[in-house]
């Protein structure tokens, strides 16, 4: 066999644990013959392990050839030739992708073994383990991605795996609306996602990156692209992420998100999904510097996101809001390091804060007990002291900050009154014009639904 | 915005202003008493969630609370039948309690058709369904419902009924039926039969086979069934409105104008309460709730939410004019237009729409004691006034959303002229039930047929009488009745093969009553059968504030009705002092950098450190999740390093007359400590005939990610670990000075017994001792006899625990069991580190030996009492149960609740559990506070109420109820059940509608076993009794051969 064979034989073991997984939890579920819980556990531990060995093989292999950029093809997964289309399965191993291989596979292998203790007997815990596998197809896709196209396809199963598990907890209502919020706030960074690579497709011919930001492995690269059209890409890129990063003005979904069972929290809004919008920027980082314009916009966006949730934290009381801001003020951080081209920095700074954010995550049930060993070993109450600017504002002005965190930012407000609201109107409006065209056919009322009760009336055993 | 228009005249410069202010601020205090009363989950308190409503008889109370709070009185139906169907609820159950309820109303005769018994008898047996209008129209329509006979009904009765109807109908045929149907065309309700025929086809019905005849008489029946109820107008009880505009909009229109308020006010109300974790406290929290939010959300600028348009301005309003928190209640109920009538009502549900932060203002407000940052007074108040204000807003935006533009108090006017809701039974709803209890019960259709009106108007009446919460209501009863009688028998039965010991024990035991401890004190006797225990509440009458060496600060130790006014702390040896200087300095060091690592993480600039750092993290999170009892073991070991030195001491002893937290006025005085002692050994009858060793164990319980870990711990030390008061009880036990007072008192302990105070876990099984230095060189090899037995006791204790994991398999080995919990309690993905008194059923009070070798499965509180030296007035006995029956019965009822509705009346499942201002759960990113139980703590619970099976007689029973409010009303309301055993026979008496009745067992069958493990090895679910051989060495191996006692 060789050394090429075997290269390409080894990312193929990364990339297929997860789709076995999911091929496997999906099949079973949809035969309605779901596995129990000990076989569940045991593949995705199975799975795991044997992704997560292989891509550490590759690395270390690719430290010892001294290589820095291995393509998998794959073949075309659908040609369009008239349209000079053709979705290409391609994947590199380079040094973005190898350590976000290792992270994804690492956190999520842990997060799937406390998953199966934390999750036991739970009536859920087949659908957990399907949104489980997608997610870890999802990240495992997204990380090794070679074309656009195949990124977009990890970044949706991201995507459709988040939005069903923040909605885990079904019977209640507030799972089902956040569910929704973070799903159309999704849905809008990849509206802007798909326009980016179809504009791409447009301008180079090609969705591959290799084409796309030259020959040179990441981050040596060189996009072909000119200036302006980079600020176009680009920005619809910084859209994309920004929706996926909870970036503002779109991060009033992220704390909404932690309505799932803590791990799911943690691995999705602590870990790896949120990262995913500065993965994704870090990936096409030669398009920035193609343009200035499009890197201070980088900058800007992370920078300020950074401080509005480093600001909102302050002021959150409880442990999984106060976590989500923080999250999110190093994931801007992390973004403003990427404009400022310092992109193995924000590498470590990833891999490092998504570790370290999991871990709290993880623990964050156990606050009550950790506050109180922190207060026995330090002997007293523990205290908060105001940050130094804090001090300096007036009154008033304390006030209206203190106000504008507590709100979040007034962001979700502004949201749903200049972009929802008008958009719901223009649809009622239409649906009442609908409804008027139908009833004038009908020559009555038209709609069975509108004599149904709002709220019908539920027959729970109560009446006397 | 109507805002400002009033309906009544305008009211606020009313010269009884003070008045109405003062009768508002009474009903909101009335209206509080029904609001959750846990406090902070830092010091769990387990209590009857319908605690407010114990004036009442139980049934009444759930059902209730079932209205005021919307949630469940009962186990739904189906739980019910799955019981029924599994043989836990059995047929002489339901009939056994369907009798006693209806007492001689049982044979009254409903037509032809039964008595009234035989009908509740089948709604019973047999699911009914019932279901929305358009779902019955669906299995009318599209199910086999009107082709094939239920699967209950029996063959035989199967075919009899289709041989009638055939019989009946092709009689009816011959007798020149045919005419009539197209004469009746036009009326084609008048006959069930013509319009059978129509839809079958009668021509050739001579030729129909089994199963067309089966659906023929299978419609024939529906028909008739409806033609019968239609003649029968249902019992529509006045259908009372809801008083809240929301719950209105919520019918009227679907959308709940709740939503954007409580998004607000979650979060207000969480950062008005927390206990110091936000970084940035909410300005001016001092001045109160009501004041806080005017000043932070009067200004311009804030959010553009369309809902609060206007109210910056309002607020700015109501902070010009001063206008204080009750005023603007009033102003809200007058913009409402909410009547004198209905303002109870009003304040009411509009306080339990945000139940949970209601309920926790309220405690913070009025037992402030137990938290840093109490609330000040009012806040209650406060609190529904801006809850009213928010209201308003929200309720006029949504209002507005539907087309309504008029002021806020027509509102509810309008809107409830707006519910169409159709009378909800609807023929064909009720004509279900009907047809199908027909099919079980075997009425024929021309039996039906010819009821006249009003045997039709009674057997209707008679079915809807019995609704689902009446069938509820005698499941319930006959669900305790199988435990009960089976626990009553076994006792009876016990008590006849056990015998009072007459050696000297080798040594005795003493644990907290708790149900947990009730296995490893039979495990204690079975490994030691020279061993005696005791049960008393596990704060060993030590009622004080405690503060361990390595402490912060001083935490109470006792029953949450007792505040302590002593102080005890641990101090360390002197010998010790300088490393414990040091060990103290570098756990200072390591704890304000983990503070700071904590906190820094989530800033700006820290953030960047940590982060870029972070990967280091991945350490601790790997080895924690994948190997949680080797890192716990390599935490422990590396922490040794820094944990006090092992010699310490209590300040137990006070030099200064009064008790106090300073220097010199810690502890007790020698002539409280003899009292504390002598109360102690006269409770559980321990005044002679003293082993050379008696071992005190508090118990408290450790364990991971579990906000809820206090409620775990020791409910009789209000939610904290009991180690250090059975440490002090030792200490004053052995103290010679207390000893020559108590034998001055007529209690004298020999010189050879020794106390020792021990702590056992009840997460991961260990035990840990007290004071061993002090231990006379003497008592070593007895100590390490009963050493040897207490660690057998663990590795047992936890075997048996181990049945009822799923994760633990049943071929465990006790060693391995122990492990297995261990692994549980340092586990942070383990989200039943144990499960607490899930399972707890009964409580006990008597001597131990009359009930010693019983298994009683971990479902029993064991209260140790002496009858044989109590006085004639029952003094210890009284004294026992005060705080026994509370107690016991709070922790049986909440459970119960948190059983029989946990989204409602528990927490919900733990699994999306935010921990809130440091003092509460919310499910997910925002919701209320859920006080209660979580789904994870009372999945193997069955929700029944508490027995209390008392070694005493029925009079002084009697005698002690009617002098304790507080256990009359538990017992005669039934909230709990009441039995007694008499001292000297196994005659039982039950409680039962305020007098006693003897009990006339059932059965005196009760399986003998030669140890626990052989009874229940194997199974996972509960388990009935048995004595156990080895358990005690005074049974009676003979079993029921054995004649003693008076029974």
């Amino acid at each position: 066999m060789s050394l090429d064979h075997f290269m390409t034989l080894l990312g193929i073991l990364v990339i297929l644990p997860p789709a076995i997984l999911l091929a496997t939890l999906g099949l079973s579920t949809l035969v309605n013959r779901p596995l129990g819980e000990t076989w569940t556990s045991r593949l995705s531990q199975v799975c795991v392990s044997t992704g997560l060995a292989a891509a550490v093989v590759m690395l270390v292999m690719m430290l010892t050839l001294n290589t820095r950029f291995v393509p998998i093809e794959l073949g075309n997964l659908v040609t369009i030739p008239q349209q000079h289309f053709h979705f290409h399965l391609k994947f590199v191993f380079d040094r973005l992708s190898v350590p976000f291989v290792i992270l994804s596979y690492v956190l999520g292998g842990t997060v799937g073994a406390f998953t199966t203790r934390y999750l036991h007997r739970e009536r859920g815990y087949n659908r957990f383990s399907l949104c489980y596998a997608f997610f870890m197809l999802g990240m495992i896709v997204t990380s090794l991605a070679g074309t656009i196209e195949v990124l977009f396809l990890g970044w949706e199963l991201v995507g459709l795996s988040s939005a069903l598990l923040v909605a885990y907890f079904h019977e209640r209502p507030s799972p089902v609306i956040n569910g929704l919020r973070v799903w159309t706030v999704y849905r809008l960074a990849d509206a802007a996602f798909l326009i980016a690579a179809v504009a791409m497709h447009h301008l180079t011919g090609e969705g591959d990156f290799s084409v796309l930001m030259g020959s040179g492995p990441w981050p040596a690269g060189k996009a072909a692209l000119t200036g302006g059209q980079a600020i176009f890409v680009g920005a619809l890129l910084l859209i994309a992420a920004a929706g996926k990063s909870a970036m503002i003005p779109f991060s009033g979904w992220l704390p909404r998100a932690m309505e799932g069972p803590t791990p799911s929290s943690a691995i999705f809004y602590g870990a790896l999904s949120v990262h995913l919008g500065a993965f994704l920027l870090l990936r096409v980082s030669p398009i920035l510097e193609q343009s200035v314009l499009l890197s201070v916009l980088v900058v800007l966006m992370g920078l300020t996101t950074a401080l509005y949730a480093a600001i909102t934290a302050r002021v959150q009381s409880d442990i999984k809001s106060s976590l989500a801001y923080a999250s999110l003020t190093q994931v801007g951080i992390i973004v403003a390091e990427i404009g400022f081209g310092l992109r193995y920095i924000a590498l470590i700074h990833i891999i490092g804060h998504a570790c370290l954010r999991t871990l709290q995550l993880l623990r964050a049930p156990t606050l009550l007990r950790d506050y109180q060993t922190m207060e026995n070993a330090i002997g007293g109450r523990l205290h908060s002291h105001p940050s130094s600017w804090q001090q300096r504002l007036s009154p008033t002005t304390r006030v209206w900050w203190y106000r504008f965190a507590f709100e979040r930012g007034y962001f979700d407000s502004f949201l749903n009154e200049y972009i929802v609201a008008p958009f719901q109107a223009i649809f009622e409006w239409c649906d009442g014009m609908e409804r008027r065209w139908t009833d004038f056919l009908a020559g009555g009322q038209s709609r069975e639904s509108d004599v149904v009760e709002a709220q019908p009336h539920v027959v729970e055993q109560m009446e006397m | 915005m109507s805002q400002s228009s009033t309906c009544g005249e305008g009211s606020s410069v009313d010269n009884a202003a003070d008045t109405d202010h003062s009768t508002l601020k009474h009903l909101i205090e009335h209206a509080a008493h029904v609001l959750p009363s846990q406090g902070a989950i830092t010091a769990f308190v387990h209590h009857n969630t319908l605690h407010a409503f114990e004036d009442l008889p139980f049934d009444v109370a759930v059902r209730l609370g079932a209205e005021v709070f919307g949630c469940r009185p009962y186990l739904p139906e189906e739980r019910f039948r799955e019981e029924v169907t599994r043989g836990r609820i059995r047929p002489q159950d339901l009939e056994a309690v369907l009798i006693e309820d209806l007492s001689e109303e049982a044979d009254e005769l409903i037509g032809s058709l039964g008595t009234r018994f035989h009908l509740r008898m089948a709604m019973l047996e047999h699911p009914l369904q019932t279901g929305s209008l358009h779902e019955l129209r669906w299995a009318v329509e599209e199910t086999d419902a009107l082709r094939k006979f239920r699967e209950e009904t029996p063959l035989v009765l199967r075919s009899e009924i289709i041989a009638a109807t055939k019989q009946w109908v092709m009689r009816e045929l011959t007798n020149g039926r045919q005419g009539h149907g197209t004469s009746d065309q036009s009326h084609p309700g008048s006959d069930p039969v013509t319009r059978v025929f129509e839809l079958f086809g009668q021509s050739n019905v001579e030729k129909w086979d089994d199963a067309i005849w089966e659906a023929f008489t299978l419609h024939l029946l529906w028909w008739i069934c409806r033609d019968g109820v239609e003649g029968v107008e249902p019992e529509n009880p006045e259908r009372h409105l809801p008083v809240r505009p929301r719950d209105l909009l919520l019918d009227v229109t679907g959308e709940d104008a709740d939503r954007p308020v409580h998004e607000l006010l979650i979060r207000f109300c969480a950062a008005f309460l927390d206990q110091g974790f936000a970084d940035w406290p909410l300005p001016n929290r001092e001045a109160g709730l009501y004041h806080a939010f005017i000043e932070v959300d009067r200004h311009a600028g804030g959010p553009p939410d369309r809902w609060m348009r206007g109210l910056g301005k309002e607020l700015q309003r109501l902070h010009l004019q001063q206008v204080s928190a009750l005023e603007s209640i009033q102003e809200s109920l007058d913009l409402f237009g909410v009547d004198e009538d209905s303002r109870e009502e009003f304040i009411t549900q509009t306080l339990l729409a945000l139940r949970g932060f209601a309920g926790m203002i309220w405690q913070m407000e009025t037992r402030g004691d137990r938290v840093e940052h109490p609330a000040p007074q009012g806040s209650l108040i406060d609190f529904l006034a801006i809850r009213l204000i928010l209201d308003r807003f929200s309720a006029a935006y949504f209002a507005r959303r539907v087309g309504f533009r008029g002021p806020l108090c027509e509102l509810s006017s309008t809107l409830g002229q707006r519910l169409h809701r159709s009378s909800h039974a609807e023929v064909e709803t009720r004509a279900y039930l009907v047809f199908q209890l027909a099919q079980v019960r075997g009425w024929e259709p021309h039996q039906l047929h010819e009821l006249s009106q009003s045997v039709w108007r009674k057997l209707i009446r008679e079915i809807e009488s019995f609704s689902s919460l009446q069938r509820r209501r005698v499941y319930q009863l006959a669900y305790e009745r199988k435990y009960n009688v089976s626990l009553l028998d076994a006792v009876a039965v016990h008590s006849q093969r056990t015998r009072e010991p007459d050696d000297t024990p080798a040594f005795q035991v003493v644990c907290c009553i708790d149900d947990r401890e009730e296995s490893y004190r039979r495990h204690l006797e079975e490994i030691a059968q020279d061993c005696e225990t005791f049960g008393f509440a596990g704060f060993f009458a030590v009622a004080m504030y405690y503060r361990g060496a390595a402490d912060a600060y001083y935490l109470p130790l006792c029953p949450v009705v007792i505040k302590p006014s002593h102080y005890v702390c641990e101090e360390v040896a002197y010998s010790f002092e300088g490393t414990h200087r040091r060990r103290t300095e570098v756990r200072r060091a390591l704890g304000t950098a983990s503070h700071h690592l904590h906190q820094g993480s989530r800033t700006f600039w820290g953030g960047i450190l940590t982060g870029v750092l972070g990967a280091v993290a991945s350490i601790p999170l790997v080895a924690r999740v994948l190997a949680p009892r080797t890192t716990s073991e390599m935490v422990k070991l590396f922490g040794g390093f820094v944990r006090t030195p092992p010699i310490t001491q209590l300040t137990l002893e006070r030099v200064e007359p009064d008790p106090g937290p300073d220097e010199g006025h810690l502890g007790y005085s020698i002539n409280e400590m003899a009292g504390i002692v002598e109360r102690v050994l006269r409770d559980i009858g321990l005044t002679s005939n003293f082993a050379r060793l008696v071992i005190f164990t508090g118990h408290g319980s450790s364990s991971l990610n579990n906000p809820h870990e206090s409620a775990y711990n020791c409910g009789a030390c209000a939610g904290g670990r009991g180690g250090p008061n059975a440490r002090a009880f030792a200490q004053m036990a052995n103290d010679p000075r207390i000893r020559r007072m108590l034998a001055d008192r007529g209690l004298p302990i020999p010189e050879t017994t020794v106390f020792v105070g021990t702590y056992h876990n009840t997460c991961d099984d260990s035990v840990m001792y007290f004071d061993l230095d002090r231990l006379p060189t003497s008592h070593r090899h007895d100590f390490d006899r009963a050493k040897t037995c207490i660690d057998q006791a663990r590795q047992r204790n936890a075997h048996e625990r181990c049945r009822r994991f799923e994760s633990a398999k049943l071929s465990l080995t006790p060693p391995q069991a122990l492990k297995h919990v261990e692994g549980r309690s340092v586990d942070l993905s383990q989200a039943r580190p144990e499960y607490n008194h899930a399972t707890n059923a009964v409580t006990i009070v008597g001597r131990r030996w009359r009930f010693r070798g019983l298994f009683l499965d971990r479902r029993a509180f064991l209260a140790s009492y002496d009858p044989v030296q109590d006085d004639a007035n029952s003094t210890i006995l009284e004294r026992i149960l005060q705080p026994a029956v509370p107690v016991c019965a709070g922790i049986s009822l909440e459970y119960y609740f948190s059983c029989v509705d946990p989204e409602g009346w528990g927490c919900g499942s733990k699994l999306p559990h935010n921990v809130t201002s440091l003092l509460g759960v919310m499910s997910g990113a925002a919701s209320d506070l859920r006080p209660g139980l979580s789904q994870q703590m009372i999945e193997i619970h069955e929700p029944i109420r508490q027995v209390f099976l008392i070694e005493s007689t029925p009079d002084a029973m009697l005698r002690i109820m009617e002098d304790n409010e507080d256990i009359r009303k538990l017992c005669v309301n039934n909230w709990v059940y009441l039995a007694t055993l008499d001292p000297h026979s196994s005659q039982i008496h039950v409680f039962r509608s305020g007098r006693f009745e003897p009990y006339v067992p059932q059965t005196h069958e009760l399986p003998f076993v030669g140890s626990s493990q052989d009874w229940y090895r194997g199974w996972r679910e509960n388990l009935g009794f048995a004595s156990i051989k080895n358990g005690s060495s005074g049974v009676v191996t003979t079993g029921r051969f054995a004649q003693q006692g008076g029974a």
